[in-house]
């Protein structure tokens, strides 16, 4: 029923928000504000419509109720209620809801902030992009053509055939199917939010853009815009940052980034926004960039588009670890696409020719020229990126059936990139802040390089960096910090609030420093596995049947206590593990000390983490997750994870008995039962019990003045027991002893403690024709243990230095929002004063570059 | 023509041809074991899923995860892939290993494991217990 209500306040919002998109074309078009208070109702009625769907959506998940599809695939009982907030966008239906709430914020901004020369056909083409978000959800039924899928129906409407309903037609499954372990991760519930709320923005330039090209005002529209240009990339790089933090530390692939089409999905939107905010900048003073400015606020949020139709389509398919399945969008996902590219790029065409050039082109030297340039490399490294995306689709141009490019496709193509980057914002901030010709410009340049190259040269020598391009792009770096760093001093004395391009500069120039360092990461390995790798490299070793192995073992085994030295310096012990439950059931946790030979370290112990869950798709069956630890330092962080263990196979063996007597394995009684067993023994006879020597050595008489009253009779077991590994031994005498009262017969068996070992001993029977006797341990185990984990280590340097440079980057973009905030407010304010002083042009105010 | 604009023109063709001729080296095409037998190259990529019926495990000693694997034409190789077992193996719904075939074994260097949406194949759906 109340998933009816927010079926209906979905497909009402998706009509209203067409009213509005036609109410302010119309607006747009003869400039009536009774029409643009219409369109202006119609929108606050689509906002509240989408509310409303969320809320209930919100509310069906916090109430747990599983009768509906979305609910019973994101949600489970289990899950706590900051995850129910995540389960609300874990899915493709929520996540598009989420997308649309944030726009709808976005055009109320603008709406309150924007003039009215733009405001009107910005607001159309957000709102037309709306539409087509809307549309993906709407869930509205043409006969059989649907359009959009939304997050409403219920399990029983979404899979009709199911036995389960045909018995039972209102069967409501008592939990849902839960919220994947691996997305339980704080870092995982923020990212999400904050990218969708970086498309939206993004929507506002590619708004900008149409809108200045529709009522051709080709100058004006980057005042307005760039601020929401600049809050979008904040918002996707900071989105980038929680993505990659979160691979980082959760997933066991190792690294902060794998060139995945999910993750390229938000880099190109900021690689074009990122081109579109310097094509912008430039345009202020020459219109060498008008086109270029125009075109990539355009192609920013194609690529938005673009992204999500990949990764929404299922058209990538076995390309990605992370692709969704199409849910039926692919048509909708490619007519939004197409839509948006061509009305862009032919709107674009149309008024070619009408768009202003620059009149003479601009010397070599000239900050409008680097900037310029500088905002091609950055389109052509975006477009480099989306080409290897794309590699499901163009790469039929070459091969059939292709897979995606290997990573070196990138990393070789991104290099130079990065080289020129680095080298031309240096050059162009110098020339951004003063006028320079080649001969001043080049005693200015002289201190930076002079710095860079004595830098750059200890660090090779330091760090043995033997490849040229590497050189290069070191050298590219530290340029770039050095000389963006000496302007930035001196922009620091003049105004600190001007800073913001230097900073940006840094930060991004420190971040390639971070990617290059960690290049260098490597496993953490102890002699032995070092040497038999490096026999395998050197092709000397063949398996079995001859072959040469070329696998290199990146693994090495440690057993409880004793310590092995990886990389030739830290000793490394297996100090155990337990079960300890504590965020998800049967969860494990080891600990593994680690020592510093060196002594520059304190000796420290890391938490790798390994969790059981149970499979969707095939029941009963248990895989086991890891969940890396992750020491993080200045310049280099360690990271652990533990492949399997000796812990992990008893559970499994466990979990199989469990299953083999008819039980279905429940991670929940994992870890419930403790180490206990029964054995049975003659007297006089001697067993080998795991580890331990057990002997019954002869019955000992009790006088009933120890029995307890009521006894009938009762006789203790003299037990010796001994470890054998360690010799220590302990002989224990436990009671046996029948009590009669009311009831019948009562046996009496009070477990006796060991003092060397925290464990007890209990004598539940005996059976006097044969003098053999039952024994429970309990704390000692039956099996002999040799406890063992795997662990995987690796060195991970300059992770940090990545992280560093990309709070760098934050800060200077969040400097830059203030200062172009700023800017457009008292550009507005001096377009009002100019309208009033008409008459005396002469004396209008000259904005403030 | 102003002699930029043809320094740009050829720029952009020089590019151009570069980045679709280095994309082209670094893609490859989806192949069977037995096209895969046939290669040479140490990074082909098979398609193919979990053969959950033959034997499957990590070993201690060789520090291998082995497994069979059905690919699409239907041949079931052993696959031998040096690292641990890959989280969601058992999940997969398809699993994709790129490295090379040696003597019908298939020597896998990295694995890609695509796992299930959770909104396809509802009939499929299993409740986790009923009321």
């Amino acid at each position: 029923m109340i998933g009816l209500i927010g079926h209906y306040a979905i497909a009402l919002a998706f009509l209203s928000s067409i009213l509005a998109c036609i109410f302010y074309f119309r607006t747009a078009q003869n400039g009536r504000s009774s029409d643009e208070h219409i369109a202006y109702f119609f929108l606050v009625v689509k906002g509240s419509l989408i509310f409303l769907a969320s809320g209930i959506l919100v509310y069906l998940l916090f109430t747990n109720q599983f009768q509906y599809f979305y609910v019973y695939n994101t949600s489970s009982l289990d899950l706590q209620n900051v995850y129910l907030w995540a389960a609300f966008y874990s899915g493709q239906e929520g996540s598009f809801l989420l997308w649309i709430l944030f726009s709808f914020f976005v055009c109320l901004g603008i709406v309150r902030w924007t003039g009215e020369d733009y405001r009107a056909p910005v607001m159309f083409f957000l709102l037309l992009s709306q539409v087509f978000l809307l549309s993906m959800v709407a869930g509205i039924e043409f006969g059989s053509f649907s359009l959009g899928a939304s997050p409403f129906p219920t399990l029983a409407a979404e899979m009709p055939n199911a036995p389960v309903f045909q018995t039972n037609p209102d069967f409501v499954p008592a939990d849902g199917s839960g919220l994947n372990d691996l997305l339980r991760s704080p870092w995982i519930i923020i990212h999400p939010p904050i990218l969708f709320l970086g498309f939206s923005m993004m929507a506002v330039p590619f708004a900008f853009a149409f809108a200045s090209l529709w009522k051709r005002k080709y100058n004006e529209w980057i005042y307005p815009a760039l601020p929401w240009t600049l809050g979008a990339n904040l918002c996707l790089l900071t989105a980038i940052f929680l993505g990659g933090y979160w691979a980082y530390v959760t997933l066991s692939f190792g690294g902060y980034w794998a060139w995945d089409p999910v993750e390229n999905a938000s880099l190109v939107p900021w690689i074009f926004g990122m081109a579109g905010i310097h094509a912008m900048l430039i345009q202020r003073s020459s219109s060498i960039a008008q086109k270029a400015s125009i075109l990539f606020a355009i192609l920013a949020y194609m690529a938005v588009v673009y992204s999500t139709f990949l990764t929404r389509s299922g058209i990538l398919g076995e390309a990605s670890f992370h692709s969704f399945v199409d849910l039926g969008l692919y048509n909708q996902l490619l007519l939004f696409l197409l839509v948006t590219t061509f009305a862009g790029l032919g709107l674009f065409a149309y008024r070619y020719r009408e768009l202003p050039s620059p009149d003479k082109e601009a010397p070599f030297i000239s900050r409008e020229f680097l900037m310029f340039s500088g905002s091609m490399i950055l389109f052509l490294a975006g477009f480099v990126i989306m080409l290897g995306t794309s590699s499901p689709v163009l790469g039929r141009l070459f091969v059939a059936n292709p897979t995606p490019p290997a990573q070196e496709f990138y990393n070789a193509w991104m290099l130079p990139f990065g080289v020129i980057i680095g080298l031309t914002s240096v050059v162009a901030q110098y020339l951004w802040w003063k006028k320079y010709n080649a001969e001043t410009l080049s005693a200015a340049l002289i201190t930076p390089v002079l710095a860079t190259s004595v830098a750059s040269i200890a660090t090779i020598v330091i760090a043995g960096i033997d490849h040229i391009a590497y050189m290069i792009f070191l050298f590219g770096a530290y340029f770039s910090v050095i000389g963006n760093g000496m302007i930035m001093g001196r922009l620091l004395r003049r105004n600190p609030r001007i800073i913001g391009g230097t900073v940006t500069h840094i930060g991004f120039a420190i971040m390639m420093i971070g990617f290059l360092g960690s290049a260098w990461d490597s496993p953490m390995l102890d002699q032995e596995t070092r040497d038999y790798n490096a026999a395998v490299r050197a092709g000397e070793i063949t398996d079995d049947e001859g072959f040469p192995v070329n696998q290199t073992i990146d693994y090495i085994e440690l057993e409880l206590n004793e310590p092995k030295l990886l990389d030739g310096r830290y000793l490394v012990t297996y100090k155990g593990g337990e079960i300890i439950e504590e965020n998800r059931p049967g969860e494990q946790v080891y600990y593994v000390e680690f020592k510093d030979t060196e002594g520059n370290e304190e000796p420290f112990v890391m938490e790798p983490v390994v969790y059981p869950m149970l499979a969707n798709s095939n029941t009963g069956a248990v895989e086991w997750t890891v969940d890396p630890e992750v020491r993080s330092g200045w310049l280099s962080d360690i990271y652990l994870y533990v492949a399997g263990s000796s812990m992990v196979e008893q559970e499994m063996e466990k979990m199989e008995k469990e299953s083999a007597r008819g039980g279905l394995p429940s991670i929940t009684d994992m870890g419930d039962t403790e180490d206990e067993d029964h054995i049975e023994i003659k007297r006089g006879s001697q067993i080998t019990y795991g580890d331990y020597e057990v002997e019954f050595e002869d019955f000992i008489h009790v006088p009933s003045s120890e029995l307890p009253d009521n006894s009938i009779i009762g006789v203790r077991a003299q037990i010796h027991v001994e470890h054998k590994p360690s010799g220590e031994q302990e002989t224990v005498s436990p009671m046996f002893a029948i009590i009669e009262d009311e009831d019948g017969q009562l046996s009496y068996s009070p477990p006796v403690s060991f003092v060397e070992w925290d464990a007890t001993l209990q004598f539940l029977s005996v059976d006097p024709a044969t003098e053999q006797i039952e024994l429970r341990f309990d704390g000692i185990t039956g099996t002999p243990m040799r406890d063992w984990i795997l662990i995987a280590g690796e060195r991970k340097p300059f992770v940090s230095v990545v992280w560093l440079g990309t709070f760098i980057l934050m800060f200077g973009f969040s400097i830059s929002i203030i200062r172009r905030w700023a800017n457009q407010k008292n550009r507005e304010k001096n377009e009002k004063r100019k309208k009033q002083d008409e008459p005396k042009p002469e004396q209008a105010a000259k904005e403030p570059v | 023509m102003k002699p930029r604009l043809i320094l740009g023109i050829i720029s952009i063709f020089i590019f151009t041809s570069l980045l679709m001729f280095n994309f082209s080296q670094n893609i490859s095409s989806y192949v069977d074991f037995e096209q895969a037998a046939l290669s040479s190259s140490s990074r082909v990529h098979v398609v193919g899923v979990w053969d959950a019926d033959k034997p499957s495990g990590f070993s201690n000693e060789t520090m291998q995860f082995t497994f069979y694997m059905t690919d699409e034409a239907g041949n079931s190789r052993r696959v031998v892939y040096p690292k641990a077992k890959p989280t969601n193996f058992e999940q997969a719904e398809q699993v994709v290993v790129i490295g090379e075939m040696k003597n019908d074994v298939f020597y896998s260097n990295e694995m890609l494991v695509k796992c299930p949406s959770k909104y396809n194949d509802g009939d499929e759906l299993e409740f986790t217990q009923a009321e």
